[in-house]
């Protein structure tokens, strides 16, 4: 049986968070003025905050999405109710593909662990099983450059072979729906450029991409459809052409 | 693109429809039992990583325990090293296996946070994670069982179907308590505390470093009331031969059931909230 092709459907999505041990009645007044975050109201006892509110999204393979906004306007949580982390509170999520999120490159990284253990805990979170982890260590390995440093704790690195590190095996997977939160090239320069071939090369491959970033020339870059999200309501999917337009309205 | 997975997430549709997605995260664990496995492997490995012993602290630090109170408090009690030491051996390694997994419980899904708010993973994994963890550092207190089993001559009279028997009414009740724990541990993080201040109480209250034929008859609700002596004697007296009570298993079985079920409905009716208290 064929199985149907990579897509996602959001309709009517809507997320709310429960805040707790907050005094909503002295925030309340303070945060309906503010224009980062989303709407806080109190309901049943509980602060909530509507992260994301009635938001439509319908993507099919060959889109790339792009997510503007102010801070907490709802890219992150968009991408993590993708991920399938956040439940709706209405609405539903629909995402047809292997989805791989790379939001925070640091998930499961275990500074006391070596850099071989953190590859392999890394590659079995993102659900590949032990054979599979085993199979592409070697080009992990290569890739991240770390050499000898792989056989020591993580904690033992610098800064930059952390991000190097976090960077090979986060990327190391094979999706249909890659979730981007900012464009994850890090390292020094030399290693930044084949960070960004090595993207680009997962972006070709998968479908689906949604990329949440705050840098305009990039997102002309990668992406041909944006959506600005403002305080968890979404605009329409426009081409990325009409970016201007967008970001002014 | 052909693709072969597939994610369908939804609001709220009713009672009925939470405890299938419930059932559906417990599936999917299941599934991915090995996940959970490398997981709880990983955290016995990296607590003892840059150790000489490793992992033998675990059973060096154990044996010191038992031996200590194996021979002083055989001494208090009068009663002989001969019986008294197997006695509090066997209590010591599985009562731990008890109150650790439940004490650990409480940071099952605090400590997984990172990966519960970015990844899809089901949330029993992390359960079964705990209960794992918990079950490798058991393996290495066997060695203890073992030796003292064999050096005071209880190896031959042990029941090891009905002790096995017992670890998995032991088992079966510790995952529940520590999934509820782990549950109310991420909404109120004063839980652990209260959760540890039990777990000390029962070890008190529960035969462990003492006898239970101390215990007269007119005040024996004090054992049979106590589901902690009902999980330690399920496993413990097998192994030094004794037959294990008709109402022992019963105990343990309707608890089984009435915590299976609570812990179930409590996680269907707020499996969406957990990530969110986190």
């Amino acid at each position: 049986m064929k199985a149907p092709p990579v897509s996602i459907s959001c309709r009517d999505l809507t997320l709310r968070f429960p805040v707790y041990g907050v005094d909503a009645k002295s925030l309340k007044k303070h945060l309906a003025k503010i224009t980062v975050g989303g709407r806080v109201a109190r309901s049943g006892g509980a602060t909530e905050v509507t992260a994301l509110a009635g938001l439509n999204l319908e993507l099919k393979a060959g889109d790339r999405l792009g997510l503007v906004g102010h801070n907490g306007s709802g890219k992150t949580t968009l991408l993590r109710a993708l991920s399938g982390a956040y439940e709706p509170d209405e609405g539903s999520i629909e995402v047809q593909g292997h989805i791989a999120a790379l939001l925070d490159l640091n998930l499961g990284i275990d500074p006391s662990a070596t850099g071989m253990d953190n590859i392999r805990l890394r590659g079995r979170i993102a659900g590949l099983s032990a054979r599979e982890v085993d199979q592409r260590l070697p080009e992990i390995a290569e890739f991240s450059g770390l050499g000898a440093f792989l056989e020591m704790p993580v904690k033992t690195y610098s800064a930059g072979m952390q991000a190097r590190l976090a960077f090979a095996a986060a990327t190391a997977v094979e999706a249909d729906v890659l979730l981007m939160d900012e464009w994850i090239a890090v390292g020094d320069a030399d290693f930044q450029k084949i960070a960004h071939k090595r993207l680009l090369k997962l972006v070709e491959r998968a479908g689906i991409l949604v990329l949440a970033s705050h840098d305009v020339e990039l997102l002309r870059l990668y992406c041909n459809k944006v959506m600005r999200l403002e305080g968890g309501v979404a605009s329409p999917v426009t081409d990325i052409k009409r970016l201007d337009e967008l970001l002014a309205a | 693109m052909d693709t072969a997975t597939h994610m369908l997430r939804t609001g709220r549709r009713g009672p009925l429809f939470e405890v299938q997605m419930a059932l559906r995260d417990l599936r999917a664990s299941v599934e991915r039992i090995d996940l959970a496995w490398s997981l709880a492997w990983h955290d016995v490995v990296s607590r003892y990583r840059g150790s000489i012993l490793g992992p033998l602290w675990i059973t060096l630090s154990m044996g010191l325990m038992v031996l200590g109170i194996g021979f002083l408090w055989g001494e208090v009690f009068g009663v002989s090293i001969h019986d008294f030491m197997p006695y509090v051996a066997l209590g010591i390694v599985f009562f731990g296996l008890v109150t650790g997994t439940i004490n650990e419980g409480c940071e099952t899904f605090v400590q997984a946070s990172g990966m519960l708010s970015q990844t899809a993973l089901p949330m029993f994994t992390f359960v079964w994670r705990t209960v794992f963890r918990n079950l490798i550092n058991l393996a290495h207190h066997l060695v203890i069982v073992l030796a003292v089993l064999v050096f005071f001559g209880f190896w031959r009279a042990a029941n090891y179907p009905v002790a096995a028997l017992g670890l998995a009414f032991l088992l079966i009740n510790v995952a529940w308590i520590s999934m509820l724990v782990a549950i109310i541990s991420a909404r109120f993080r004063d839980i652990p505390q209260i959760v540890q201040s039990i777990t000390q109480a029962a070890a008190i209250m529960t035969p462990v470093y003492w006898p239970a034929d101390r215990i007269s008859q007119k005040h024996r609700a004090i054992l049979d009331l106590n589901p902690f002596y009902h999980l330690l004697e399920a496993v413990r007296a097998p192994l030094l031969g004794h037959g294990v009570a008709a109402h022992t298993y019963l105990f343990l079985a309707a608890l089984a059931v009435v915590g299976w079920g609570m812990t179930f409905g409590i996680f269907a009716n707020i499996r969406r909230r957990i990530v969110h208290y986190l």
